[in-house]
C-alpha cells in the first residue's frame, strides 16, 4: 500500500523553561491510518498535538501539513488548516445552548440581516450531531443540563464539522462510557476509510492496540519506537514505554483469601438527591476490597460521595455499623476514620495552586497539630513520610502540585489519605489518566492497605481493575444493583458487560 | 542542570522580593520628588499614624481575603466601630470600656459577614458593599444632627496621650496583632485551611474542612484588627465623624494588592503583605500630597497603581499556568 504523508514533524524540540518535554522528535502521520501515541504522563504526546494544532509554539524543529510548511500560531488557524483536536478537559462554554456550542465564533454563517437565525442554526447542530452517530439531544437545550459524556459529544460533533483532515484525539475515551468510546471509535474508522488521518493518544493499551495501525512510543520527550500491528502487544509496549521490562500481571495474586463477615458500613435504601442513585442498599465489610461499577450514570459515583457524607441523602440512611454513627457530614465520616479520592482529581481532590507538601496536610490538621499549634517539623515529618513511602517524583514539597505530571498528582492526593492513616477508604477511579508504572504501585498499595486491614470500596470505570482486585464486585444500572460477583479466577469480563448494559 | 536550578529558585525569590523591591522604590523616588521632606520627622511621625490604622485592618483582611472573601466593607466597620467606641467613651469615660465597645461592635459585624458567607448563596463582594453603606447611613443615622463626636472636653478621665506614649502604644499593638496572626496563619491549622479554602473550595470541603465555621472565624480574626484600629484612632484623634476612616476600605484593598497578596486569596496568601503594603500605601499617599497633587489625582494615581499592580501580578500567574 501506498503510503500517503500527511503531516511530518522533524526535530520537533519543545521546553517549558529547565523541563525538556520535548527533545528533537521526529514524527510521521499517513493517511488512511490510525496512528496511536502512548507514553507515561509528562512523556509528551499531548505537547506534540498541541503544537501541531496550533495550542503552543515549538521551540525549535519543522513541521509540515498537507505538503506545507506548518506553523499555526493559534488553534483557530490549526483547525482552518485541517487539524481537529478533541482533548481530555472539557471544552463547551456553559450558559449557552448546544447548538451555540457547536457554531461558537461561526454565529455570522447564519445570518439574516441584523439577526441570527436561531432556527437555522439548531438545523445545522442537529445534522453536526446526527452526522457522528449522537442522537436524542436538543440542539436548543442549554448545555448545562448535558451530562458529561453529552457535552463531550457536543464537543466532538463541533471538531467534526470542520470536516478536519487530520484528527487528534487526545485522552478523551477515558472520559466516556463504552457508549460514547464506539461513537469515536466510528468516527476514527471513517477517518481512515475516507483517506483522512487520526491520531490517537490513550492510556488504555487494549484500546490501543483494537484500533491503530501504528503506535509510536514515547518516553521523558524522546521517541523511543514506533510499532506496526503485528509488533503491538501489552508487554513489549509496556517495556518500552517504561524503559524497564515490567509483570505482565500488576493485580494482587491472591484468590480464595477469605474476608471478614463484620460489617463496617452499612447503605439503606438510598436515594441521591440527584436521582442518579434510587433506593440502594448494600453492606461493606471489613478487610475487603469492594469493586462497584457500571455505566458511568448508573450512580456509582454519587455514591462514593453520599459514603464520604458529601452530598445529602434524599431518602434512607448510611451508617458506620461499629459505631451506629450515621453519616452526615464529611466531618462524621473522617471522626469514624473515611477517606475519599474523588474521580476529578484537579478539580476535587487538590489544591492546584498550593504546594505538595499543603495538600498532604490537608485533611490531617487534627493529627500534625498539638493543641492550636502545628509546628513546621510536625508537618515536615508527615509530609516526609508520605512522599518517601509514595515515592512523589518532586523538586521538592514546597512545588506547586499543578506542575507535578498526573500520576505524581494522584499520589499526593493518596498521601493525603494514607496519612490519616485512614480504615475505610473510597476510591473514585483511583488511576483514571494515571500511566502503568504508578497504575501498578497504586494496586500494590492498595492491596498493602486489604492487607493492613483497611477496608476499601474502589468505585471504577475500568473492567479489568476491578475484576483484578475486588472481593466482590457490584455492578450498578441505572441507580439500582444489577448484580453481584465474587473474586474468582474464572471470572469473565463479557458475562460482567452483559449485566451492566 | 544545576546552573538552571539555581535561577528558577532566584527567580522565586525576586518574585517574594517584589512587594519589598516596590516599597523601597516609592520611598526613594518620593524622597526625591520632595528633596527629602518625605523624611522629615513630622511627616515621619504623621506617616506612622496612618500606618497604623491600614496595617491593623490589612493585617486581619488577610485571612479574610486569603479565604476568598472579597470584603469591601472593612472601612465601614472601622467606622461604625469607631463611632460606638467614641460615643461609649464619652458616656463611660473609660477607656477600657471603650477598647471593648470597639470590639464587640466589630465582632458584631464580623459574624454578621461570617454567617452570610457560609450560609447565603449571594456573590459576597456585592453584600460587602452593600454593607458598607448601610453602616455608614448607620452611623448618620446614630449621630443625628452631629456631624463629629468629640472626646476632648467631655471626657477628662481618658487621658491626652503625648507622641512619645502613643508611639509606645502604635508599636505594641501592631507588633503584638501581626505577631498573632503570623502565628495563626503560618503555625496552626486556621492558616493553613483558610488557604486551601481560598484556593479550591470544593477540595477543602472534601479534606473536611468545615468552611463555615472558617468563613466566621476568619472574620473574627480580622474583626480584632478593625477594632484595634477604631480604638487607636480614638485615642489619638479623640474626634469621630462621619467621614473617619472614608479611605481605610480602599487603602487596605490597594495595600493588601502591593503587598504581595493574591486578590483572590488562595495558597499565596501571606500575613506581610498586609504590614508591607500598608507601608506603601502610606508612603505613596503621602509623597503624592507632598509633591503637590489635588486629592482628586492622588485618587487617580492610586486607581492606576491598583491596576498595573493586579495586572502584572496576573500575568504572572498566567505564564505559570501553561499547558504542558
Amino acid at each position: 500500500m501506498a503510503q500517503e504523508l500527511i503531516f511530518e514533524a522533524k526535530n520537533l524540540t519543545k521546553h517549558f523553561g529547565p523541563t525538556v518535554a520535548l527533545n528533537g522528535v521526529d514524527f510521521k502521520v499517513y493517511r488512511g491510518q490510525i496512528t496511536g501515541l502512548i507514553g507515561e504522563n509528562g512523556s509528551g504526546k499531548s505537547t506534540i498535538t498541541s503544537i501541531a494544532a496550533g495550542m503552543q509554539p515549538a521551540t525549535s524543529g519543522e513541521m509540515t501539513f498537507l505538503g506545507k510548511a506548518h506553523s499555526p500560531s493559534t488553534m483557530i488557524e490549526g483547525s482552518k488548516l485541517g487539524i481537529g483536536m478533541i482533548v481530555q478537559e472539557q471544552g463547551t462554554v456553559s450558559g449557552i445552548t448546544v447548538a451555540e456550542n457547536i457554531f461558537a465564533g461561526e454565529e455570522s454563517r447564519f445570518r439574516s440581516g441584523p439577526f441570527i437565525s436561531k432556527r437555522k442554526m439548531n438545523q445545522e447542530a442537529r445534522k453536526a450531531m446526527e452526522d457522528i452517530g449522537f442522537t436524542g439531544v436538543d440542539p436548543a437545550a442549554y448545555i448545562d443540563t448535558l451530562d458529561m459524556q453529552s457535552r463531550k459529544l457536543v464537543e466532538i460533533a463541533k471538531v467534526m464539522y470542520n470536516k478536519p483532515e487530520m484528527l487528534v484525539v487526545d485522552e478523551t475515551t477515558t472520559a466516556l462510557s463504552q457508549h460514547g468510546r464506539e461513537i469515536i471509535y466510528g468516527i476514527m474508522r471513517k477517518m481512515k476509510e475516507d483517506n483522512k488521518a487520526v491520531v490517537f493518544i490513550s492510556h488504555d493499551l487494549q484500546e490501543l492496540i483494537d484500533t491503530c495501525d501504528t503506535l509510536t512510543v514515547l518516553r521523558d520527550g524522546d521517541l523511543i519506537t514506533t510499532l506496526d500491528r503485528d509488533q503491538m502487544d501489552e508487554d513489549t509496549i509496556k517495556k518500552y514505554m517504561v524503559g524497564r521490562e515490567m509483570k505482565g500481571d500488576y493485580y494482587r495474586a491472591d484468590y480464595g483469601t477469605p474476608v471478614s463477615e463484620e460489617v463496617v458500613l452499612e447503605v439503606d435504601k438510598v436515594t441521591s438527591g440527584s436521582g442518579l442513585l434510587m433506593n440502594f442498599s448494600m453492606k461493606v465489610h471489613r478487610g475487603e476490597i469492594l469493586g462497584i461499577g457500571g455505566l458511568s450514570h448508573c450512580g456509582m459515583h454519587e455514591l462514593g460521595k453520599l459514603m464520604f457524607g458529601e452530598d445529602k441523602l434524599l431518602t434512607g440512611k448510611i451508617t458506620h455499623v461499629p459505631s451506629g454513627e450515621a453519616i452526615t457530614s464529611t466531618q462524621t465520616a473522617m471522626k469514624h476514620g473515611f477517606g475519599y479520592v474523588s474521580k476529578n482529581r484537579d478539580t476535587e481532590s487538590l489544591v492546584l495552586t498550593a504546594t505538595i507538601q499543603d495538600n498532604i496536610i490537608s485533611a490531617s490538621y487534627d493529627k500534625i497539630a498539638k493543641g492550636l499549634v502545628m509546628t513546621p517539623k510536625a508537618v515536615k515529618e508527615f509530609v516526609d513520610e508520605q512522599v518517601e513511602s509514595l515515592s512523589i517524583k518532586c523538586a521538592g514539597v514546597g512545588q506547586d502540585v499543578q506542575y507535578l505530571s498526573g500520576g505524581n498528582k494522584q499520589k499526593v492526593v493518596f498521601g493525603k489519605w494514607i496519612g490519616r492513616n485512614c480504615d475505610i477508604l473510597i476510591l473514585d477511579c483511583p488511576t483514571r489518566g494515571v500511566d502503568i508504572g504508578v497504575k501498578a504501585a497504586m494496586y500494590q498499595l492498595i492491596d498493602q492497605m486489604r492487607k493492613a486491614g483497611k477496608t476499601i470500596i474502589m468505585i471504577s470505570e475500568e473492567l479489568p481493575e476491578l475484576l483484578g482486585m475486588s472481593d466482590r464486585l457490584l455492578i450498578l444500572k441505572d441507580g439500582a444493583l444489577a448484580g453481584e460477583f465474587f473474586r474468582s479466577e474464572t471470572l469473565d469480563e463479557n458475562h460482567i458487560i452483559e449485566v451492566m448494559i | 542542570m544545576s546552573e538552571k536550578k539555581s535561577t528558577k529558585i532566584n527567580l522565586g525569590g525576586i518574585g517574594k522580593l517584589a512587594p519589598l523591591i516596590g516599597l523601597v522604590l516609592v520611598i526613594l523616588i518620593f524622597t526625591a520628588l520632595t528633596g527629602g521632606k518625605l523624611l522629615s520627622v513630622t511627616n515621619l511621625q504623621n506617616m506612622a499614624n496612618q500606618v497604623m490604622v491600614t496595617a491593623l485592618v490589612a493585617i486581619g483582611a488577610v485571612f479574610v481575603y486569603g479565604v476568598g472573601n472579597f470584603d469591601m466593607s472593612l472601612g465601614g466597620a472601622v467606622l461604625f466601630s469607631a463611632v460606638l467606641g467614641a460615643m461609649a467613651a464619652v458616656r463611660s469615660g473609660s477607656i477600657f470600656v471603650t477598647l471593648v465597645v470597639c470590639i464587640l461592635v466589630s465582632v458584631a459585624i464580623a459574624l454578621i459577614k461570617g454567617i452570610f458567607s457560609a450560609y447565603i448563596e449571594v456573590p459576597f463582594f456585592i453584600f460587602t458593599i452593600v454593607l458598607g453603606s448601610v453602616i455608614s447611613s448607620i452611623v448618620l443615622v446614630i449621630m443625628g444632627s452631629e456631624t463629629t463626636v468629640y472626646l476632648k472636653d467631655a471626657v477628662r478621665e481618658i487621658p491626652t496621650f503625648n507622641f512619645t506614649q502613643m508611639t509606645i502604644i502604635n508599636v505594641v499593638f501592631l507588633a503584638v496583632y501581626f505577631l498573632v496572626c503570623l502565628f495563626l496563619f503560618n503555625y496552626t491549622p486556621i492558616g493553613s485551611k483558610a488557604k486551601m479554602m481560598g484556593g479550591n473550595k470544593v477540595s477543602a470541603k472534601q479534606s473536611g474542612i468545615n468552611d463555615k465555621k472558617m468563613h466566621v472565624l476568619t472574620f473574627v480574626i480580622s474583626a480584632i484588627g478593625v477594632a484595634l484600629a477604631a480604638f487607636i484612632l480614638i485615642i489619638r484623634t479623640r474626634t469621630i465623624g462621619s467621614q473617619t476612616a472614608g479611605s481605610v476600605g480602599t487603602d487596605v484593598l490597594i495595600a493588601l494588592v502591593v503587598g504581595g497578596m493574591p486578590i483572590s486569596g488562595g495558597p499565596k496568601s501571606k500575613i506581610s503583605a498586609g504590614l508591607v503594603g500598608a507601608l506603601t500605601v502610606v508612603v505613596l499617599n503621602s509623597g503624592l500630597t507632598m509633591v503637590g497633587l489635588s486629592t482628586a489625582w492622588i485618587q487617580a494615581i492610586r486607581g492606576v497603581v491598583f491596576i498595573v499592580v493586579v495586572l502584572v501580578s496576573s500575568f504572572s500567574y498566567r505564564g505559570k499556568l501553561l499547558p504542558r
